[in-house]
């Protein structure tokens, strides 16, 4: 469970983040959405421990992400906004890689990168140095080392961005199986269509603050049409 | 393992796979010694003067006294038979010269005999190109010997006018040298600090700025970041990999440069290159903080950096650092003092020299050198992962 309390973030003279709250649930897929320049990656990075909130606070499965970083993000797996490789590694040095970082012996590191390997469908890529990579190759690998350590909440920033329609299925069908297994997962995306497939949850954000929040079903009697696309339109009209 | 040994192995895994960067790191510490070792065997070589020297003579036939002391004085005639000095012979002669197709040559009047019996002093013209360094200890050879030709011919003179030759002597100037062979060798010998430190520099920049202004351009030091573990283990894992390869670079050339001084055939300029245990110790206890201070410099500078080439452009500069006091020095001679051991490179710098000539140093000022060089690049690796935490870290 991803709690958000309150958060506030400014870069000098510009709020990003004036007072944005929600809760992920587990075994739930939260999309936060937005149009860009929201306030979205700052909410996300602010979640995943890399920026500091002004004020408020926030909770992976009750623990504080700034007072006790380490603990908190061992707990998370994320997909953050930059998806760097390192061109010289196969990819499963990435996941084995990472999964030393999270401090996994030898033999479950390898086990759980293997059976990543198979549920991303990667096995035919997985011993190639990822120089040269397709843009959903690469974003498996991302994936791959977001999940290597079993992690019980998954942050994703903008996952399908950028790939092509096979690969965008792909990333769904993740999203699905992860939440299936009960996890908690929040995503964040601009694009409607996309958060209205998958989410059991919408936040809906604009300008740094969360302007409604909810089931698809609730963010449709909110903006008063059936049509999520619409709703989503008039709720952001009414912000401004 | 711990975190830092982790991100070490990676760092150097990815570091030995990058051929391009491989080649440039050891490039310079393999060609250094080399380049040396011909630039001074050519030295070496100019200097000696072969047993004969093989002088070009213009109107030897004039001169049958001085030729037979100059073939005594072991200089071999090279007679070009010209009966007449003319100045068109002289125009010649010198066209040659300048064009190289003649080293130099020594051109006698044909009046030389009658000169001398009229006590006059003749010309003896030697025409050279004195911005040939090649024929240079040969013209030398050649005016020493006529100088003493020159001196011997006052002395019988004044001999025979029942005068001393001392009377010609005014003071003499006597030089007492107190340089060991081995210090004025050290003389030689200032280009190996410079190569091994500037070797320690060169070999682990391309990791230290792939670890750092890379991780910052291709965007993977975000998803790093993101792991639970702390910053300083990220730096003393890049800072310890970048540093080790930095150290097999600087070895490489320490020991290339010591087996091209043993190479050398520099006792034929009257030096000595010899190294005892005692000395070898002593430099691999000088060098070894200063790969590791050059790339906690280097990661702490490149975490400033946005791109690899960014970073490249302003941190190549710190080469120059090593070999500051080795240039104040040559202009500037300076003692060793014992607080210069707690200034690191700087200590590196003229404590290598010393160890190399082979006085003015002690264990203590090396272990002095040795700790302050840890202590500071550790100081420096704190910083940069304080930096690492700051939020310009992951703002494109």
């Amino acid at each position: 469970m991803i709690e958000a309390n309150g958060l506030k973030k400014s870069f000098g003279e510009i709020e990003a983040v004036s007072d944005v709250s929600f809760t992920a649930q587990d075994g739930r897929v939260t999309g936060l959405l937005g149009p860009n320049g929201a306030g979205k990656s700052t909410t996300l990075r602010m979640i995943y421990g890399l920026l500091k909130p002004d004020a408020g606070a926030i909770r992976i499965n009750g623990t504080d992400v700034h007072s006790d970083p380490l603990p908190a993000k061992s707990q998370l797996g994320v997909l953050p906004d930059g998806h760097g490789l390192y061109a010289r590694l196969t990819a499963r040095e990435h996941l084995l890689y990472f999964g030393e970082l999270h401090g996994l012996d030898q033999a479950s590191r390898e086990a759980r990168a293997q059976s990543l390997i198979d549920q991303l469908d990667m096995s035919g890529i997985a011993d190639r140095k990822v120089e040269g990579f397709s843009q959903g190759e690469r974003m498996k690998v991302c994936l791959g080392r977001a999940l290597i350590h079993s992690p019980r909440n998954v942050v994703l920033d903008e996952p399908t961005n950028g790939l092509d329609v096979a690969s965008t299925r792909k990333v769904r069908e993740m999203i699905n199986r992860l939440r299936d297994e009960g996890l908690t997962v929040l995503f964040s995306s601009h694009l409607m269509h996309e958060v209205s497939r998958l989410c059991d949850d919408i936040v809906i954000i604009n300008q740094g603050k969360v302007i409604a929040s909810g089931t698809p079903d609730e963010i449709r009697s909110q903006g008063g049409n059936d049509q999520l696309e619409d709703a989503f339109l008039n709720l952001l009209e009414a912000s401004i | 393992m711990s975190i830092m040994s982790i991100v070490a192995k990676k760092e150097f895994r990815d570091g030995v796979r990058d051929k391009r960067a491989l080649l440039s790191a050891f490039f310079f510490p393999l060609s250094a010694p080399l380049f040396i070792y011909f630039l001074l065997n050519a030295v070496i070589e100019m200097s000696q003067v072969d047993e004969t020297v093989s002088v070009p003579i213009y109107g030897a036939d004039a001169a049958p006294g001085l030729i037979a002391y100059l073939t005594e004085a072991g200089i071999e005639v090279d007679d070009r038979d010209s009966q007449t000095l003319d100045p068109q012979t002289l125009d010649d002669v010198k066209s040659q010269v300048a064009n190289q197709t003649l080293d130099f040559a020594l051109m006698i009047p044909e009046d030389f005999q009658d000169t001398m019996t009229s006590y006059r002093p003749p010309d003896l013209l030697i025409v050279s190109d004195s911005s040939r360094n090649d024929v240079a200890a040969q013209v030398g050879q050649l005016r020493r010997v006529l100088n003493q030709y020159n001196q011997e011919l006052i002395s019988l003179r004044l001999i025979a006018r029942g005068v001393s030759p001392k009377v010609t002597i005014g003071a003499r100037p006597i030089s007492i040298d107190v340089a060991s062979d081995q210090k004025r060798t050290a003389n030689v010998l200032n280009f190996i600090p410079i190569y091994v430190l500037m070797a320690a520099f060169v070999a682990g920049l391309g990791i230290a700025i792939d670890g750092t202004a890379g991780e910052r351009e291709r965007k993977s030091l975000e998803p790093l970041l993101i792991n639970p573990i702390r910053p300083i283990d990220i730096i003393f894992g890049k800072w310890f990999a970048s540093g080790t390869f930095a150290l097999l670079g600087m070895l490489a050339t320490l020991v290339l440069c010591v087996v091209a001084m043993f190479a050398l055939p520099i006792e034929e300029i009257g030096l000595s290159f010899e190294i005892s245990t005692k000395q070898a110790l002593a430099l691999l206890m000088v060098s070894l903080p200063v790969p590791y201070i050059a790339a906690s410099l280097q990661i702490l500078l490149g975490l400033f950096a946005k791109s690899f080439k960014d970073a490249q452009s302003y941190i190549g500069i710190l080469v120059i650092l090593p070999m500051v006091p080795v240039i104040i020095r040559q202009f500037m001679p300076f003692v060793t003092e014992p607080w210069m051991a707690g200034i690191p490179i700087f200590a590196q710098s003229v404590l290598m020299m010393d160890v190399l000539a082979g006085s003015g140093y002690s264990f203590l000022s090396l272990g002095v050198a040795l700790i302050s060089g840890f202590v500071a690049s550790a100081l420096l690796c704190l910083v940069a992962a304080r930096l690492l935490t700051t939020e310009r870290m992951i703002q494109s």
